[in-house]
């Protein structure tokens, strides 16, 4: 039967034991060429995690949420929040106040968010029972914390927490206590919430200075298209004030804070090309070797009647194989590697995501490099001629 | 003598014959070149933020905070602290007699990046009447100072160049309505050219705050720092921290650089891993295409040393090309291009030191490539090789 007819009987699989006696003709030299692919498919897991977690830092920034800061640092009144919510297309206003410090250590630096409920309305992605919210509204010194730090510290419901800070309380002292009374999880970043939210009240009260200070308000908007006037109309109502506003939406400040790691995409970006532009040659020369030694061996199979195009295919579908299964070994390692390198980003944790997606590209990528790497070999394996072929031998 | 000879007769023999193994050379080339081209771009962004963090401290300066702040974001000097940090032993005098100090305070802005519209924070810093003494890099290379109490402020070098709005003339709305540009200055390629600079008290009157940041001081000499420091930490109506200025650049570089350094050896590492295996499928092929050749070689007398060191050899100059050639590439493409981390702008430096890094490593690489190669070659079965081909 015709070899090229064969293949598209859909008897392919019968060419399996050939393609993989052909692999393993030399198999020091597959076995190399096979772990360039893999390492190569390694790299380009981890690069597609980061660039996944920019695209994560993106998708989980809501276009609804806008965020009102101080435009020079002066800090603002609480009483904005009901300025603010009376804006048209305003539906939400959550006010907020950080407290800077640290945990034990003065270089791990902590901050705890003092909010009130309006908070948990603005941020749904916050996975908070009713229960909790009403123990943390009960609790003045009362704090929800992430799952991540929950993780990292061991501290659990019940346990109380101080943390040194540079916020000077009535008391005289810098010391804030915190009483943990619920674990919660982030959707957006299942596992890596790192929150530490307090009680806006108890940090207002307890406070020796900036008392009915906020350095932020969340607000949430009923069309996201209105998102730019919605935000001068804002900012306007405090144009005059002793802290003018700057509001933005969460989407923007998700890309201008992205840029703060440097054009990173750019190079992550340079480094995948460099690196199949690498493979290429790797494969490429594999290949060619490996088709130049069996110019014998393809005479013969011309000579039982194996097709132009059927040699062509199998000198191809061999790369092909080569390449997905280096690409699955590759991607399966960068998949377990992530959460292993984790610990040492700590800081950029949700930068680093993985998703099957990628595995589609990866394989995408790897079948181009098996065609783009094998053509030349299948087109010299084609215009071979039986009679010289032989006669060489 | 004899061994030498042998060695340098083998080498030029496989060296000549690289031609016929172009396709496989190339491989180990093109490698090589990819693994130090990435590896040094990526280091020639941690070197270029280095050199502008050290190229903004001095050891002859000190920084002033409050107790545990990390940074100046987080620190409160107060007015009250301001005289008695001032009169602390070791300060450098100017010719008035006032010591030279700066109480700073701080302040940002929201610009635009020029080249992609999207916003960045840039530092605005209020710097005391002995700012410019204690700056003595600093330098005015357009306009003219800003004028203390009136709302008019000099923009740094990188800054305007990168962002909107900021040139001579322009507005820049900072609290209490619109500040003037004045001036532009440089300051030698440190990180005060990504700011902006007015005067302390006009800003802080602007922020209705009463407080400043930080405090710098010049010592009269670099030795005299433990004894300034001692004294500030030992004044009970004090409770401040003292570091060298280089220092609290070095802790505040730290987690950029670190990242940076993770992320060049992580893909680096792995990068130079694919190339290994591709430098030992080139010299592997290359012994195997050549073991008649070598096995006549060793029927003649050559020493399995003489084998070995040739292989090594051609391993070596393959990767050292493929480094030089990488190392040019990168050279080419980033050395001074203008790079932003927030707002702080820097310049992308390939040095020496970090070419040479790269080059190394990739000698190194293709070293261990050719390795055992090099031995089977040396161990070669003579009989076995010869009838074989």
């Amino acid at each position: 039967m015709d070899g090229s007819r064969a293949i598209r009987d859909h008897n392919q699989v019968k060419y399996l034991p050939l393609l993989w006696a052909g692999l393993w003709r030399k198999p020091v030299r597959t076995v190399l060429t096979l772990l360039s692919i893999v390492v190569a498919f390694v790299l380009f897991g981890i690069l597609a995690g980061i660039d996944a977690g920019f695209d994560q830092t993106l998708k989980a920034s809501r276009l609804d949420r806008l965020f009102t800061d101080s435009r020079f640092g002066a800090p603002m009144q609480f009483s904005y929040a009901a300025q603010i919510a009376r804006v048209p297309g305003v539906a939400l206003v959550a006010p907020r106040r950080g407290l800077g410090g640290y945990y034990r250590d003065p270089k791990d630096g902590m901050g705890v968010i003092c909010i009130d409920e309006r908070f948990f309305a603005l941020r749904p992605e916050i996975t908070i029972t009713p229960a909790q919210l009403a123990a943390l509204r009960h609790t003045r010194t009362g704090a929800v914390i992430g799952l991540y730090l929950h993780n990292k510290y061991g501290w659990k419901v019940g346990d109380r927490i101080p943390l040194t800070t540079q916020t000077l309380r009535v008391d005289g002292s810098k010391v804030w206590t915190f009483d943990i009374v619920g674990i919660v999880d982030d959707a957006n970043y299942p596992g890596q919430a790192g929150w530490f939210l307090g009680n806006y009240e108890y940090l207002d009260e307890a406070s020796a200075s900036d008392k009915g200070s906020t350095d932020r308000f969340l607000v949430r908007i009923k069309d996201p298209q209105r998102a730019v006037q919605i935000g001068r109309q804002i900012d306007r109502l405090f144009a005059n004030s002793a802290a003018p506003t700057r509001t933005t939406s969460e989407q923007s400040q998700a890309q201008s804070g992205l840029q703060y790691i440097g054009d990173m995409n750019l190079f992550i970006h340079a480094v995948v090309g460099a690196v199949f532009f690498m493979l290429l040659f790797v494969t490429g020369n594999t290949m060619l070797q490996s088709a130049r030694e069996r110019v014998g061996e393809f005479a013969v199979l011309k000579t039982l009647g194996f097709t132009d195009n059927t040699v062509v295919a199998l000198v191809i579908a061999e790369a092909v194989l080569l390449c997905l299964v280096a690409a699955l070994l590759g991607l399966l390692t960068a998949k377990l590697a992530i959460p292993l390198t984790r610990p040492l980003i700590e800081d950029f944790v949700s930068l680093l995501q993985t998703n099957w997606s990628d595995a589609l590209r990866g394989f995408a990528l790897a079948l181009i490099v098996a065609i783009l790497s094998s053509l030349y070999p299948a087109w010299r394996m084609r215009q071979l001629s039986i009679v010289s072929a032989l006669a060489r031998r | 003598m004899n061994t030498l000879r042998h060695i340098l007769a083998v080498t030029s023999i496989s060296l000549r014959a690289i031609p016929q193994r172009l396709g496989p050379s190339l491989v180990v080339v093109v490698g090589m070149a990819c693994v130090v081209a990435v590896t040094i771009s990526i280091l020639s962004m941690s070197s270029g933020f280095m050199r502008t963090m050290r190229s903004t401290g001095r050891a002859d300066r000190a920084i002033v905070l409050s107790r545990n702040a990390q940074d100046e974001g987080a620190s409160t000097i107060t007015r009250d602290n301001v005289p008695v940090i001032a009169d602390a032993p070791g300060i450098r005098t100017a010719e008035d007699g006032k010591p030279i100090v700066s109480a700073d305070s701080l302040a940002y802005v929201a610009v635009t990046k020029k080249a992609n519209g999207l916003d960045a924070y840039l530092d605005v810093r209020g710097m005391g009447p002995g700012g410019f003494a204690l700056h003595p890099e600093l330098r005015l290379i357009n306009g003219r100072m800003f004028r203390p109490a009136t709302h008019e402020l000099i923009v740094g070098r990188s800054a305007q160049r990168l962002f909107a709005g900021l040139e001579v003339g322009d507005k820049v709305p900072l609290s209490d309505g619109d500040w003037t540009v004045t001036g532009t200055f440089e300051s030698g390629g440190g990180a005060l050219e990504s700011t902006i600079l007015v005067d302390a008290e006009t800003l802080l009157s602007g922020l209705r705050a009463n407080s400043f940041k930080s405090m710098t001081v010049m010592l009269r000499d670099p030795a005299l720092f433990d004894r300034f420091k001692s004294a500030l930490t030992s004044n009970p109506t004090l409770a401040v921290d003292v570091l060298r200025e280089n220092d609290y650049l070095a802790v505040q570089a730290r987690d950029l650089n670190r990242f940076l350094k993770i992320v060049a050896s992580l893909i680096g590492g792995v990068m130079g891993l694919g190339a290994l295996f591709g430098a030992l499928n080139t010299l592997y092929s290359a012994v195997s295409t050549r073991a008649t050749e070598i096995a006549t070689l060793r029927v003649f007398g050559f020493g399995a040393g003489a084998i070995l060191t040739s292989i090594l050899a051609e391993a070596l100059l393959l990767s050292l090309l493929g480094a030089l050639i990488g190392a040019t590439a990168a050279w080419l493409a980033f050395n001074g291009d203008l790079h932003t981390a927030g707002s702080l702008v820097f310049r992308l430096s390939v040095t020496p030191a970090l070419a040479g890094a790269g080059i190394g490593f990739a000698c190194a690489l293709g070293l261990l490539g050719g390795l055992l190669p090099a031995l089977r070659a040396a161990r070669l079965p003579v009989a076995v090789a010869l009838r074989d081909g």
